[in-house]
């Protein structure tokens, strides 16, 4: 047993921090510490990818077949550990992350030819219509019908929680093609084009002030059947790959260890219980990069992950809203500063009383709350584990 | 990168499970001591030797070796002065002591004729030959053939034998059933090692680790029989396990005991310049993960839990110790914030 890089893999991780030494301009790096949202703004997101997609990074998670680089998990470790360390901006993740992998997994090489390359560059902004009002942790519940007319689908219904739906122009969507078989079974996969007649997108502001949510209200869309995903009732499978996907697919660790070590050097150094606060959030950190770390190993040698990788979106919220909670004690009342202008790195938003960094504090706690929520709730993840991991 | 244990480590493991398969069982475990006649069986296993360097006659074993036993002594309970008699007082003596020093004290800890403690805290005065004053308790203090004494401000450590002059000790029944002991010096020769503050902190990290590594043993026996547990005792016509908020505490046990093996593997595998703050941080981490996941194997046992009865009450005992030796979880956490 051992943890040292191999050779080659020290002089990838190298090859990786040239590269971000190189290529992350400033004012990316300043944008992504000055972020108050769960997801990136799209200007500094789409910038990012495009200089990745230039260096052939882009969907560096994405297979070699289906046009990713071919690295191994352990490289994908290193690769969002230096950009972790490095500050970099994330990526728009709803494409990338998302409907990337099932379109090159259940796509027709129509759709492939025609999605793929424009959710590279960038063309396509990508949005989810997963969650309805009546259908959160419940997903299989959903409503929203779609009812096929000639080569058409006639799609309504309501979509909620549509992270960034307002700068989207395509919509991947659960719909019920069969309300007559078993929730799970009656469940499509569907690209929507934003643009199309009907559909109509509703802000609805988070606490903190930011707009990174809304509603989506589809009402007799009309949908090519060529825009269905996979077989018609295949949804519900298409839907938990995606999902696990969204929690398997990269580390959280690195990330968090990386924005802890930045609150301490600015808000730093900590006395008294922020100490204790500190360095349990610290340890916490550190064991979720090796229990992540565990996996990708097992994963590179060719062993399949086991339920261990079922904590680690729960041990990750735990991490994030205890670092964002810490920046608001930290920073005092400099930490309750709340503008309401977006984004903070813009030109519009006043002159913070102390830093930026404590300007933006309480918006990131109040935003952080939703770590626990979305992709699954503590309580959802907690079911998980206790059945699948404990076998309960 | 490569987390698979290598054949030889995956026999060593099996090798001390069988050995302790054959003499713990739920009525023993984690009682007391195991006999010392077991304790010498070990020995002659070459348990010892292979984790003593080869510069004193060892194999040179690892601390990735030293975690794979001590995590077998704890899943079974079996206590031992594993940590402080081989890896600490035999690992700093083999490491920095004189060839007589060696002769006189590792061979026959390689043997499992002797066991050796560690005096690390008290009011120790030392004047250059002799010593005065009190140890704080010392750890298996009353079966040890000698101790190595740490001196104040850690300015070195040296060696007393048991027999010595004017060395008293009164026992102390520990929680965990073993007897430690307070020990008395009355200008007791003492014998100087050769050893730097940094040397003596090597030799307790490497301790420290078998400790984490026992402490993830034992905790992984409270796991899987409080998961047991909760499957088998029904409550109002059905078993326990399967009301959802026994099922989130049970999901919490899972997730603390992997998080904690991480730490622990981590801790294992570093390189040797990063042993000690590693070693603290694993420390810091699996020494409140172990109290909580006793508390909670207690509390998922209902009144069973609280007895004397069962294994999960003795494993919380044993974890209340080794979770607090050695500073415990607050000292540990102070040395990473400073």
């Amino acid at each position: 047993m051992d943890l040292a890089l191999s050779p080659a893999q020290a002089a990838f991780r190298d090859e990786v921090r040239a590269f971000l030494r190189d290529a992350l301009p400033e004012h990316l790096r300043h944008g992504a510490r000055l972020t108050s949202g769960v997801f990136v703004e799209p200007d500094i997101g789409r910038e990012w990818q495009a200089i990745l997609e230039a260096r052939g990074w882009l969907v560096y998670h994405w297979p070699r077949d289906a046009g990713g680089p071919g690295w191994t998990p352990i490289q994908r470790w290193i690769f969002e550990k230096e950009c972790a360390e490095a500050g970099t901006p994330a990526l728009p993740g709803m494409g990338l992350k998302l409907v990337g992998p099932v379109l090159y997994r259940f796509g027709t090489e129509t759709q492939k030819a025609e999605y793929l390359p424009k959710l590279r560059n960038g063309e396509h902004f990508w949005a989810q219509g997963f969650s309805e009002p009546g259908a959160g942790s419940d997903l299989a519940s959903l409503r929203t019908r779609a009812v096929r007319d000639g080569d058409h689908y006639v799609v309504t219904g309501q979509k909620i929680w549509t992270t960034q739906a307002q700068f989207a122009n395509r919509l991947f969507c659960l719909v019920r093609t069969d309300p007559e078989v078993k929730p799970q079974r009656g469940i499509s996969f569907l690209l929507i084009d934003m643009a199309s007649p009907g559909v109509t997108v509703r802000p609805i502001l988070s606490a903190s002030g930011d707009h990174e949510l809304n509603e989506v209200f589809l009402d007799e869309v009309r949908v090519p059947v060529a825009n269905r995903v996979g077989d018609e009732g295949q949804g519900w499978t298409i839907a938990k790959f995606l999902l696990d996907n969204e929690r398997g697919g990269s580390s959280f660790g690195p990330q968090l260890i990386a924005d802890l070590a930045r609150l301490r050097a600015l808000a730093g150094p900590f006395e008294g219980e922020l100490v204790t606060r500190a360095t349990r959030l610290a340890l916490e950190a550190e064991a979720l990069e090796m229990t992540e770390l565990r996996t990708l190993i097992e994963l590179e040698a060719g062993t399949p992950p086991g339920p261990r990788t079922l904590v680690t979106k729960l041990i990750a919220s735990e991490i994030r809203q205890g670092i964002d909670e810490l920046a608001v004690d930290a920073f005092g009342l400099a930490g309750l500063q709340l503008p309401a202008e977006r984004p903070f790195y813009g030109a519009d938003v006043p002159a913070p009383v102390g830093s930026r960094d404590a300007q933006i504090a309480a918006g990131r706690y109040l935003n952080s709350r939703a770590w626990s929520i979305f992709g699954g709730t503590s309580e959802i993840q907690l079911t998980v584990i206790a059945k699948n991991a404990v076998g309960l | 990168m490569d987390l698979t244990p290598s054949d030889e480590q995956v026999m060593l493991g099996d090798m001390v499970r069988r050995f302790l398969a054959d003499r713990q069982n739920t009525a023993n475990m984690g009682r007391g001591p195991i006999p010392r006649d077991d304790w010498r069986a070990l020995g002659e296993l070459g348990l010892f030797s292979f984790l003593l360097p080869e510069t004193a006659g060892g194999m040179g074993g690892r601390p990735q070796d030293a975690v794979i036993i001590a995590e077998e002594l704890g899943r079974s309970m079996a206590i031992t002065p594993l940590a402080e008699t081989v890896l600490l007082c035999a690992g700093l003596i083999a490491r920095r002591g004189s060839a007589g020093q060696i002769a006189r004290w590792v061979q026959p800890v390689m043997q499992g004729e002797y066991i050796l403690a560690y005096a690390g805290g008290g009011a120790i005065r030392y004047d250059g030959a002799c010593l005065d004053g009190q140890t704080h308790i010392v750890q298996h203090g009353m079966d040890a053939s000698a101790f190595v004494v740490a001196l104040p401000e850690r300015q070195g450590a040296v060696l007393v034998s048991a027999a010595a002059d004017g060395l008293t000790r009164t026992p102390v029944r520990l929680a965990d059933g073993t007897v430690a002991a307070e020990v008395r010096f009355d200008a007791v020769a003492a014998d100087p090692l050769e050893a730097t503050a940094n040397d003596l902190d090597t030799a307790i990290a490497h301790a420290e680790l078998a400790t984490i590594a026992e402490m993830i043993g034992t905790m992984t026996t409270l796991y899987e029989q409080t998961v047991d547990y909760i499957q088998q005792r029904r409550q109002f016509g059905v078993a326990i396990g399967s009301f959802q908020v026994i099922q989130h505490r049970a999901a919490r046990l899972f997730v603390m005991l992997e998080q904690s093996r991480s730490m622990m593997l981590k801790a294992a595998l570093v390189e040797e310049d990063e042993r000690i703050r590693m070693v603290t941080a694993a420390k810091a981490y699996v020494a409140d993960a172990a109290l909580r996941l006793a508390q909670d194997a207690t509390q998922l046992h209902g009144g069973m839990g609280v007895t004397d009865e069962l294994p999960v009450g003795r494993g919380h005992r044993r974890l209340l110790v080794l979770s607090h030796l050695f500073g415990g979880a607050l000292a540990a956490r102070a040395r990473l914030a400073s």
